[in-house]
């Protein structure tokens, strides 16, 4: 039984293994380098924690280190690469990836103006059981010439193994026979219906539009387009032939690449330096190469871009935070309210959560369960909700209960409550309050447990008031516990995106500005503006540096927050 | 034994890998199910499988993005024109050979949203714009001017009941307004498309729509806060009695039993000779440039989804209007899920508006112009100050 369990163990440490280093390469085939080496490195350490005998003591964290490289060092190690690149709308792809685009993409051909048109037919030779082989050929007529090709032998694949170029010569007809060994075999009307050679005998199986081959087409389609004529080029001396967009590709037209890549040797301070260029065959010039992109020229000179890559870009994306006077002018002053925002919202919640902690602590209460769950709901529901019933049902100008019944009733003119930036600012932190207080309360109420009692019966003896018992044995031994969760409750309140976001989106928008910063905006939201709606499309590297930059912001942050609450923990020794 | 295992992880995996020839579309949910028929047919033609799966239209976007440059993407996406900018942009969209396509069977306005430099890159199959709708109970006949309709919409103003309301604080609605008068987003030419250097929304016109948005405020007509939840709503429990909404709401308020008549925007006449003019908004088939199947994906589009009764099929499952014009010799025919008249109404709206451009530096405009009539209907900024403020916010992020 122990043997087996063993076995069992050791079966699973073997699979895993072989999951694991299957995912590194395939991680490497798919151009993932960085995932790839994360990964490798994890299999590397845990291994080595399994079997050596120096790594004994580490076996028991393997799980925590996966979480460790996948979630958070990874994604870290991400976010710096991609804050010194322009990665985003325009700039996806690498720039190997761009090339090989501008080169095999079915989107850079072109058909001279007098191109040769042919229709085509596919002609299969079956096995024994009468089953279509992939041995083929294919005809080519229209109604001056024909050609055949046979299956192409100069195929390329590319890494996943799809067949990326195929190619073919074409032999033209001459007396019924094509290259003196194809024979056609004619029915009685005239129909070509098989294709001989003396050894092979192809039997007529797929053309558009014939209903009597009409249940070849799967076949035809999965196997033979898919794999061979989708990427064929037949060729015809220099003319070359390939499946036309233009015919939705029910017939081969003369087509020619655009661009062909030329490799320029460069000497740059003394080293050779190799870079590819890509080349306009149409008019003979070298396209150009700027702001992570490829542009092309056409005779008037206008330039368009073709596609964009991915290309360091340095410091820049860091040095526009603070040199660009839209991202920089209101910085401050965003950085201000952020803080004040994530401060206030703490100590209102802690403030509120505390007070009610302390009267449901108190054992003369009556119903004190029903009291606390019915205080715990609103965390209990989900804040997507929450704030919308807060924006529509309670702030709502016109409508909202707030102004339509309470200020009414007494008399007070409206309050703008989203549309004041005053008044905005109230109302987040009125919901974040209410968003944060249970779990300050719950918090609270069980750091409360923890007090002894004796001190509150010892001091009560000593005739200590009941403020006196607060401020002296309750606030300071609370502390202790809860001040590493305030600190925590700041930070997650410094990036709290989706609270603002779903009560005002940063707004009312601040009159006579002209950056997109709202008077209720934190770094974060004001970041997503600026990263994916203030621009074309997305900035993922400018995004990834202000990321970076509050992520330094708030470690400086909570560094001296922890300090501060070790202060605490002084006290109670 | 490892070794077997290993083994036999691999052979699974190899066999998974191979016979997969299937296209994938991506695609919302109500889409789903016809598709599914009709790939059901491409199968049966083709041998080619058809594998329609529903993603969220919010996020058909952010995912084909991501999933694209992978090279994992699907082969068809059923999205929105003003993507299209953006996502050509990123070489991430094949166009469409106008060779294969009856061209001339679309509406216009649905072939230029879907073009960019001049390459058709999606199929257009609905096309729609905002019109008026008015609740006959309250209202016998639409007003044709702005006067009327602000003379009319302040009998039915009362506490409880509101004589005319719509999402004024969101540029889409009130864009016919600003068009109407002159403004416009950017400039567009036949021959040089957009020109996003020139923005035209505080012109003098723009500004002027500005100023009546103003004036619905001031009068007390739209209260403040007025928001589409709002404005939905008190329609279906007829508390409204004319709105701006586009014809993906019509099935709600003919559940509602409420009997309504569509006047287009542009046959509302803002001031002489000139009527107001509502973004154009166009749906259609997209395929990846990615895709390893884009010669099946293109023949599925143009030849079994984009037909006269594939769109037939898009417009019952989700009542957009037909992109098609011979679909409505069906709807006239087979009947559908809006009443034939209501559907004319509101392409009539569509043939007078204009398409959102679809260029991406559109996406730059939203949020400038919506903190603008924030601005304007709080009363916090006057339209022209606001309106500039929006200009010069999308001037300076335009430049880097």
């Amino acid at each position: 039984m122990k043997k087996f369990l063993k076995f069992l163990m050791w079966g699973g440490v073997a699979i895993l293994n072989a999951i694991l280093v299957w995912f590194t390469f395939m991680l490497f085939a798919l151009g993932n380098y960085s995932l790839a080496v994360t990964l490798g490195v994890f299999v590397a350490i845990a291994d080595w924690a399994i079997f050596s005998k120096k790594g004994y003591p580490y076996r028991y964290t393997i799980a925590a280190l996966f979480f460790l490289f996948v979630l958070t060092i990874y994604p870290m190690y991400y976010t710096i690469q991609i804050a010194f690149t322009n990665y985003g709308t325009g700039h996806l792809f690498s720039r190997d990836q761009a090339i090989e685009t501008l080169l095999t993409d079915t989107r850079f051909l072109y058909s001279p103006n007098n191109a040769e048109i042919y229709d085509f037919k596919i002609f299969v030779k079956y096995d024994e059981q009468y089953k279509p082989t992939e041995d083929f050929l294919v005809l080519l007529y229209n109604k001056e010439k024909s050609f055949l090709a046979k299956k192409p032998q100069n195929i390329q694949y590319d890494a996943k193994g799809n067949v990326k170029y195929a190619e073919s010569e074409l032999m033209p007809l001459k007396n019924d026979v094509f290259d003196e060994t194809y024979k056609i075999i004619k029915n009685k009307e005239g129909k070509i219906i098989a294709i001989d050679n003396g050894k092979i005998k192809y039997t007529y199986f797929y053309g558009f539009d014939d209903p009597s081959v009409s249940s070849n087409s799967a076949y035809y389609n999965s196997v033979i387009r898919q794999k061979y004529l989708k990427v064929i080029n037949l060729k015809n001396g220099k003319k070359s032939f390939r499946l036309s967009s233009d015919y939705v590709y029910r017939k081969f037209s003369e087509s020619y690449r655009v661009y062909e890549a030329i490799s320029k040797t460069n000497i740059i301070e003394g080293r050779k330096v190799t870079k590819t260029q890509i080349l306009n065959t149409l008019t003979n010039t070298i396209l150009e190469d700027k702001d992570g992109a490829f542009w092309d020229y056409d005779k008037n000179g206008v330039s368009t871009r073709l596609i964009g890559y991915v290309e360091g870009v340095g410091a820049y994306n860091f040095k526009k935070i603070l040199t660009d006077p839209k991202i920089a002018g209101p910085f401050f002053k965003i950085f201000v309210w952020t803080f004040t925002y994530a401060i206030l919202s703490v100590i209102f919640s802690f403030i509120i959560g505390l007070a009610l902690a302390l009267a449901l602590n108190d054992k003369n209460m009556k119903g004190r369960m029903i009291y606390r769950t019915l205080l715990i709901i609103p965390w209990a529901i989900p804040v997507f909700i929450s704030v919308l019933v807060w924006r529509n049902g309670f702030f709502n100008e016109t409508y909202g209960i707030i102004n339509k019944i309470f200020l009414a009733k007494l008399g007070l003119e409206p309050i703008k409550w989203l549309n004041d930036p005053f008044w905005a600012k109230i109302s987040i932190l009125i919901v974040n309050t209410w968003l944060g207080f249970p779990y300050m309360m719950t918090v609270t109420l069980g750091a409360l447990q923890s007090i002894p009692g004796e001190l509150y019966e010892a001091s009560s003896i000593d005739g200590a008031t009941k403020w006196k018992q607060f401020s002296k044995i309750t606030m300071p031994l609370l502390m202790v516990s809860v001040a590493p969760l305030l600190v925590m409750s700041f930070a997650f309140n410094f990036n709290n995106f989706v609270g603002i976001y779903l009560l005002t989106g940063g707004g009312p928008a601040l009159p006579n500005s002209n950056t997109s910063a709202g008077a209720t905006d934190i770094l974060i939201s004001f970041t997503y503006k600026l990263a994916f709606e203030g621009r074309k499309g997305q900035d993922f590297g400018f995004a990834s540096a202000i990321a970076i930059i509050i992520f330094g912001i708030v470690s400086i942050i909570s560094y001296f927050n922890f300090k501060f609450s070790k202060a605490f923990e002084e006290v109670s020794r | 034994m490892k070794k077997t295992l290993l083994l036999a992880l691999v052979v699974i995996f190899s066999v998974l890998s191979v016979f997969s020839e299937s296209i994938v579309i991506w695609a919302s949910e109500k889409q789903v199910d016809f598709m599914k028929k009709i790939g059901a047919q491409f199968t049966k033609d083709t041998g080619i499988n058809v594998d329609v799966q529903f993603v969220n239209f919010g996020d058909i976007k952010s995912k084909f993005l991501t999933a694209s440059q992978a090279g994992e993407g699907p082969d068809i996406i059923v999205g929105a024109h003003d993507w299209v900018g953006e996502l050509v942009k990123n070489g991430l969209l094949d166009p469409l050979p106008t060779s294969a396509i009856e061209m001339d069977k679309y509406a216009q306005s649905g072939i230029n949203a879907f073009t960019v430099n001049g390459k058709l890159y999606g199929l257009p199959y609905a096309i729609e714009a905002v019109a008026l709708i008015y609740n006959k109970d309250y209202v016998e006949t639409a007003p044709k001017t702005i006067d009327d309709l602000l003379k009319t919409a302040k009998e039915y103003t009362t506490d409880e009941t509101l004589g005319f309301v719509y999402d004024v604080n969101n540029f889409y609605f009130t864009y016919g307004f600003l068009k109407g008068f002159g403004g416009y987003v950017f400039n567009w030419s036949k021959e040089n498309g957009y020109d996003v250097h020139d923005i035209g929304l505080n012109n003098e016109g723009a500004i002027k729509g500005g100023n009546l948005i103003k004036k619905f405020m001031d009068d007390g007509i739209i209260p403040a806060g007025a928001n589409y939840n709002t404005m939905d709503s008190m329609f279906k429990d007829g508390l409204a009695a004319m709105i701006i909404n586009g014809p993906w709401s019509l099935k709600g308020y003919i559940d509602a039993g409420i009997d309504f008549g569509v006047l287009p925007l542009t046959e509302l006449e803002l001031e002489p000779g000139k009527t107001a003019k509502p973004f154009v908004g166009v749906q259609g088939l997209m395929v990846n440039a990615k895709s390893k199947n884009k010669a099946l994906a293109k023949e599925f589009v143009i030849n079994y989804l984009a037909t006269k009764e594939g769109i037939y099929n898009f417009y019952v499952a989700d009542p957009r209007l037909p992109a098609r014009n011979d679909v409505l010799d069906i709807i006239k025919e087979k009947g559908g899920p809006i009443p034939e008249n209501i559907v004319e109404e509101f392409i009539k709206s569509a043939a007078g508006g204009e398409p959102m451009p679809n260029v991406p530096e559109m996406g730059m405009v939203w949020s400038p112009m919506a903190d603008a009539l924030n601005n304007i209907t709080s009363g916090n900024q006057s339209p022209e100050q606001a309106l500039n403020d929006a200009v010069s916010k999308i001037k300076s992020s335009m430049s880097k």
